[in-house]
């Protein structure tokens, strides 16, 4: 349920101590390309120390480790084993690499489909255990494929359809990858209506001042509330398994999808 | 041999050991008259806990919480470990 | 008030001239305006004959003391001040006050207060020097014109209608007809020419640029939203903001809910800065009613635009003053080192004891604007601003609605209004205590490292009441 994913970086303090601050629904704690390899050590030490005194109802905490082929990947697992998380975000990720994962971890599961691979094989991906959502990295996706990543998203359209699509058929949250321009806000909108209309309802942010953004556009919107509130009212009051509103059938389906939209007002406070 | 784990960044602290025939900590903070007393504990209390007395702590401080300072202790003594072996 | 005197007005081009007409030895109480900030010159020319000719016993009324006043501090060391009588200071001579005192004492008023006792003569001054950007013949001047100009002259406007001798200092002196004197020239003794009273660069303070720092940000929304809900964003509505950054979005953030909602202000006071004048020229506001001037943009927008008006300290903030613009305000946005459980506010020492401001207006906002707000992060470099008492109070708790951290909002329990008009909000209130252990949570309790040996000075309040005192750390 959570509209925003924000990375902080795994080995400074200032962030992690304020990491309930960002309002950000979710949080991913990186020990990966943010900490420098000399302080890998540092980063897991900070983290477990930080976790173990510190506990957050509210916000749900991943840790990206470091990809299974890196010298890092099992340190990274064995010191935060014990520690109160939501799961881990899997860099690099493959069939594989989350077989992997699973032999040494029995957390909740982000892959990261950051790779032409991943992304021919997202639904094996999407079927693995402990996966609970799929992220998206256009960064290094559009890397490998040597082509240049733009606002209008021409080159990863089909990426993100996929994704979102295998997410969808395996009931998984599909989160777009990072915007990277931080002081961009107007491009940061388009980017992120860009992947809700494909289908996503989560998008991961790099920097704090994304956050407010973000959270508003995978929020549902006043009008989207005020609809599943008629629906719901009407569904008790005729007592009947599908009815007709506003001339529309409204059957099942929509009077679930009705009750989710109503459970994220609630929880985001709208 | 000296090694050091941590930083000078806002909210961090830099722990710096070396070995020493005594037990040794220097602290030099922004908030030393609040917390100097503190830090202290910290550093003391991770010492104890890793069996360590015979040696020279110098934390550089820049407003760490006691999180961060036992975090940097831990991890300047896990590569001094290292660095024996 | 003095009476059309026979007395010419005397044009002279040293500060000597003046120690020859005039007996300094029997005017020992002198003052300053600030308006030129740290880009001033006028100050340390001036007292650098003080210093030469080794005048004692010298009573000191600068508005303000900005860090590059550093005669004031060669005459603090050479014993030759006795008392300083001022409304902020910061810098070298406020850091070696707090460790040494002064012979005689150090007194804290408020921008409001100050009008106040210079002219009921409380602040009884010999002489006044004020730096005019802008001076005709006649002695008539305004601050907002000339090659050093500096923006509203407020400060200065007391002095120069209450002083017993009026110096105007100014390096453009003109044969021109001024409209709208904001110092009127049959108030002024002496012309002292210079070739430059200032530099302009130095005039803009170090923190007139809105904040990005994310936990900045979140409060200046979570203010802005607290506004909002209680209603006071409202057509006519009248603002005033400090000069940090985050006050700074604030303004920003309601500009953009009064765009949205088509709302217009009736006025922004205080301390300008170019985005209230931004505001005033997207006829988003009628008004501004300037008493200072942060930027330069602030300053060309006095000179240019008939809506943005400059006032004495008095029509500022003088309770005495039955049309002060203060008391049509509704909301103020201010800052703090420190708050404590009884909400009374400190601006004037940091943790460490060290005088680093004064209340300026402060205190005469909060008390008279209908909701006065405190933004701050709860936790600065491990010190939490919530304390059980803070070292100096500068501004009384009654006066302080509501505090808005990043962690939470605290509304004071006095006001059982706003906590009622909050009763089903989704912003995070909670009780000053509980946002205290909140802070100590992450950072422990500090040890309280206050002395209270040795008294320096005192903070006077606007109703002369001596409302703490300040001790040497």
């Amino acid at each position: 349920m959570s509209r925003s994913y924000l990375f902080i970086p795994g080995n400074t303090p200032a962030m992690i101590q304020n990491l309930d601050v960002f309002d950000s629904d979710a949080i991913i704690i990186d020990l990966e390309d943010s900490v420098n390899a000399f302080d890998k050590d540092a980063a897991r030490s900070l983290i477990e120390n930080f976790l173990t005194k510190y506990a957050f109802d509210e916000i749900k905490i991943y840790i990206r480790i470091n990809s299974v082929d890196s010298n890092y990947f099992y340190s990274d697992v064995n010191q935060t084993a014990d520690l109160a998380i939501a799961g881990y975000v899997l860099p690099k990720a493959s069939v594989k690499a989350i077989k992997q994962l699973n032999q040494v971890s029995n957390k909740k599961i982000i892959p990261i489909i950051e790779s032409p691979m991943a992304l021919l094989r997202v639904e094996e991906i999407a079927k693995q255990q402990n996966v609970i959502a799929l992220l998206f990295g256009a960064e290094d996706y559009t890397k490998e494929l040597k082509i240049k990543r733009t606002l209008e998203g021409t080159e990863i359209l089909y990426a993100r359809s996929i994704i979102a699509i295998a997410a969808n058929a395996y009931k998984l949250d599909a989160i777009d990858t990072p915007y990277t321009s931080k002081d961009d806000e107007e491009g940061l909108k388009t980017d992120a209506l860009n992947a809700k209309n494909l289908g996503f309802n989560a998008k991961a942010l790099i920097h704090p001042n994304q956050v407010a953004v973000i959270n508003e556009i995978f929020a549902p919107s006043k009008t989207e509330i005020a609809e599943a509130k008629r629906i719901i009212k009407k569904s008790e009051e005729t007592k009947q398994g599908a009815f007709s509103l506003d001339g529309k059938m409204i059957d099942l389906p929509i009077i679930e999808k009705a009750k989710k939209v109503l459970e994220k007002a609630k929880k985001y406070h709208l | 041999m000296k090694v050091s784990a941590g930083s000078l960044e806002s909210s961090d602290c830099l722990i710096t050991l070396s070995p020493s025939k005594e037990l040794k900590i220097t602290i030099e903070s922004s908030v030393f008259d609040q917390f100097g007393d503190q830090i202290h504990e910290v550093i003391l209390e991770t010492l104890k806990a890793n069996n360590l007395f015979e040696i020279a702590v110098v934390c550089l401080d820049k407003g760490a919480l006691d999180y961060t300072i036992k975090a940097r202790m831990e991890t300047a003594i896990k590569r001094m470990r290292e660095n024996n072996e | 008030m003095k009476e059309k005197s026979l007395k010419k007005l005397k044009i002279i081009k040293t500060i000597d001239e003046l120690f020859e007409n005039e007996e300094i030895t029997l005017n020992k109480n002198i003052s300053f305006h600030h308006h030129l900030r740290n880009g001033d010159y006028v100050i340390n020319y001036v007292l650098q004959k003080y210093i030469d000719e080794e005048v004692q016993n010298i009573n000191l009324f600068p508005s303000a003391i900005f860090p590059n006043y550093k005669t004031i501090l060669t005459l603090i060391k050479n014993r030759q001040i006795n008392n300083i009588t001022t409304n902020y200071l910061n810098g070298d001579v406020a850091k070696y006050i707090s460790t040494h005192g002064l012979k005689g004492k150090l007194k804290m008023q408020t921008h409001g207060g100050r009008a106040r006792a210079i002219k009921e003569g409380k602040n009884y001054l010999d002489i006044a020097f004020i730096a005019a950007p802008y001076v005709n013949l006649k002695g008539d001047a305004v601050g907002y014109l000339g090659k050093t100009r500096c923006g509203s002259l407020g400060y200065a406007i007391p002095d120069s209608l209450y002083a017993k001798i009026k110096v105007l200092v100014t390096d453009n002196l003109v044969d021109e007809v001024i409209n709208n004197p904001e110092i009127k020239g049959e108030n002024i003794d002496y012309i002292l020419l210079m070739d430059k009273i200032g530099d302009r660069a130095g005039i803009v303070s170090g923190t007139t640029q809105i904040t990005t720092n994310p936990l900045g940000v979140k409060i200046a929304r979570n203010t802005s939203l607290l506004l909002a809900e209680l209603g006071l964003i409202k057509n006519g509505f009248s603002f005033q903001s400090g000069a940090g950054g985050i006050s700074l979005r604030v303004t920003k953030d309601i500009k953009e809910i009064m765009i949205n909602k088509k709302i217009k202000a009736s006025f922004f006071s205080g301390g300008i800065t170019k985005y209230h004048v931004e505001m005033l020229e997207e006829n988003l506001v009628e008004k501004l009613y300037d008493v200072q001037c942060f930027d330069l943009e602030a300053i060309d927008s006095l000179a240019k635009n008939k809506n943005h008006l400059p006032i004495s300290a008095s029509k500022y903030a003088s309770p005495l003053n039955s049309e002060r613009v203060i008391k049509d305000l509704d909301i103020v946005i201010l800052g703090a080192t420190e708050i404590d459980y009884d909400f009374n506010v400190n601006v004037t020492t940091d943790s460490h004891q060290t005088i680093i401001g004064g209340s300026g207006g402060h205190s005469d906002t909060a008390s008279e604007a209908k909701v006065t707000v405190i933004v701050s992060p709860l936790i600065k470099g491990r010190i939490p601003i919530i304390k059980k008492r803070v070292t100096t109070i500068t501004t009384l708790g009654k006066n302080i609605d509501c505090l808005v951290t990043e962690r939470g909002i605290a509304i004071n329990p006095l006001r059982k209004d706003l906590i009622k008009q909050l009763k089903n909000t989704n912003l995070k209130i909670l009780s000053i205590k509980e946002l205290a252990e909140i802070a100590y949570h992450f950072t422990n309790i500090p040890k309280d490292i206050t002395k209270r040996d040795k008294i320096i000075g005192e903070v006077e309040d606007r109703t002369y009441e001596i409302i703490d005192y300040l001790y040497q750390k």
